[in-house]
């Protein structure tokens, strides 16, 4: 560091000016940095989010109050928890690049002179961090309101890896519709006509091993370990396809 | 980078001038085809059935299946729509790595011909699926990827749709289209990876005898070249109109300079 800096004021003694390049890993964390700083500021995406998800719930409280037996909602709840998660993901989706538009952020960073898959990388875990918060308080809910009375499977603790897969898969893959969506007319629909069909392998992956630790019937770790392993390949597919494809969109 | 120049497809090149011939040997293979799928092949016997079950209104064991007959025509028709995605993305990433509109003219008139496709997959699959295993619909894993695909390729043209510029279009309609053709090797091996699934795989089944073979060769066969036509003809359509507008802006252009 010592070294550089000197070599810096030399230059400058010359008359050149000393430009250093901060490393791709410091670029990443600074636009990390900012999104997750806009957001302690607004809590516009999380109270947004958060609540949305609640209100799922609370329509979903329509629906299982029907239900007879407990078992009837735990068979129900892996796919509920993911419908639940597929439309919270959506509603964020859609948010998170629109404040950049709207305040001319995206042009100020597509001025820096970056490889623009950090800013891929950058958006997606900001994406992947507001999801998993909304999780974390989602999915206790989930269980507060419908499975109380209900006997979870033993290993039920384990969904969390799909979970986490899953959530993974969809920030990365609706990073890159979002910013495509974001440039379009009705761009809310767009996502979701996007998002729904590019995700559902995905989800079909996650929501059976999801249903089959909660309802814990013999061999469930099969079926979790096969649908795992399917999830985790399209989740590697999908992320590099989009990392590799997102230089096209946003330079579009 | 080379500087070599890109050969651009244009309308009114050899391939034109075979297409109508293409058709015309399609629609004669498709009709031969069709004819040996009902004279020339065998019946097939159907899915066993444990024990008697009702099958479109009739009580059955194990039948001679006049509706497998559907598959000769099922199988070539979803080959030849994976065939145009195949184009599709392959002009999509010419267009991306080139940023020349006739590739993404060229992309947009394959995904066209591969909904046509996609379309007679569906309905085709559909009749087979009423008759052989008694329901209209089934979240069978097969079924459901295909369905994916045919809802990526409708939100292709939605997007293109709701897109203004050209140039933006077509950057985000190819992303699309090579972000769909992800799905098509899925769609593809997904009755390999999960053997429980109702749909049939013919060559894990001890594949085709000699005859059954031979009346899918020739129904893929016709249908290919089919689809070769029609995409020839369409894009030669849509070419022909490009450059019809650009005609008319030039003349716009160089009457408001007199």
């Amino acid at each position: 560091m010592a070294r550089k800096q000197s070599t810096g004021a030399d230059r400058a003694r010359a008359g050149q000016v000393a430009l250093s390049v901060p490393s791709t890993f410091a670029q990443y964390k600074t636009l990390l940095a900012k999104d997750l700083q806009q957001e302690f500021r607004t809590k516009e995406m999380l109270t947004s989010m958060g609540i949305y998800a609640l209100l799922v719930l609370i329509v979903y409280g329509a629906a299982l109050g029907q239900t007879a037996q407990a078992t009837d909602v735990l068979q129900l709840s892996g796919g509920l928890l993911w419908a639940l998660i597929v439309f919270t993901s959506l509603l964020g989706l859609n948010r998170s690049f629109n404040h950049e538009k709207e305040q001319g952020c995206m042009e100020g960073i597509l001025l820096v002179p970056m490889d623009r898959s950090v800013i891929f990388l950058a958006k997606a875990t900001s994406n992947l961090l507001f999801l998993l918060v909304v999780e974390v308080i989602a999915v206790p809910l989930f269980w507060f309101f419908f499975l109380t009375t209900a006997q979870p499977g033993p290993g039920f603790m384990l969904m969390a890896v799909p979970l986490a897969v899953g959530t993974v898969g969809m920030a990365g893959i609706g990073t890159l519709l979002s910013t495509i969506t974001v440039n379009t007319r009705g761009k809310d629909v767009m996502l979701a006509v996007l998002f729904v069909p590019l995700i559902f392998p995905l989800l079909y992956a996650c929501a059976s091993p999801t249903t089959a630790v909660v309802v814990g019937a013999e061999g469930y770790l099969d079926v979790f370990t096969q649908s795992m392993a399917l999830a985790g390949g399209y989740d590697v597919i999908m992320l590099l396809v989009s990392w590799v494809l997102y230089d096209f969109v946003i330079s579009a | 980078m080379t500087n070599k120049p890109v050969k651009l497809p244009e309308a009114g090149q050899w391939p034109d001038k075979v297409a109508p011939w293409a058709l015309l040997a399609g629609i004669v293979l498709s009709t031969l085809g069709f004819l040996m799928a009902f004279l020339y092949a065998g019946p097939v016997n159907g899915a066993a059935v444990d024990g008697v079950e009702l099958i479109g209104g009739q009580m059955v064991a194990n039948k001679l299946l006049l509706s497998q007959k559907i598959f000769y025509f099922h199988m070539p028709v979803a080959l030849v729509s994976f065939c145009a995605l195949a184009f599709a993305c392959y002009y999509s990433v010419r267009f991306l790595a080139t940023k020349n509109q006739r590739f993404d003219t060229c992309a947009k008139v394959c995904m066209e011909i591969s909904l046509v496709f996609v379309i007679c997959t569906m309905i085709t699959g559909d009749l087979w699926e009423r008759f052989e295993w008694g329901v209209w619909w089934t979240w069978e894993p097969r079924l459901t990827t295909y369905l994916i695909l045919m809802l990526i390729v409708i939100a292709y043209f939605v997007l293109r749709n709701a897109i203004d510029e050209p140039e933006r279009c077509g950057v985000y309609a190819a992303v699309i289209a090579i972000i769909a053709m992800v799905d098509v090797p899925i769609c593809f091996m997904i009755t390999r990876l999960i053997p429980s699934s109702v749909h049939p795989v013919v060559l894990r089944e001890g594949g085709m005898s000699g005859d059954m073979g031979m009346t899918v060769a020739v129904c893929l066969a016709g249908l290919l070249l089919v689809g070769f036509a029609l995409y020839r003809f369409r894009f030669r359509q849509v070419r022909l109109q490009e450059r019809l507008q650009a005609l008319k802006d030039e003349v716009e252009v160089l009457e408001e300079r007199r």
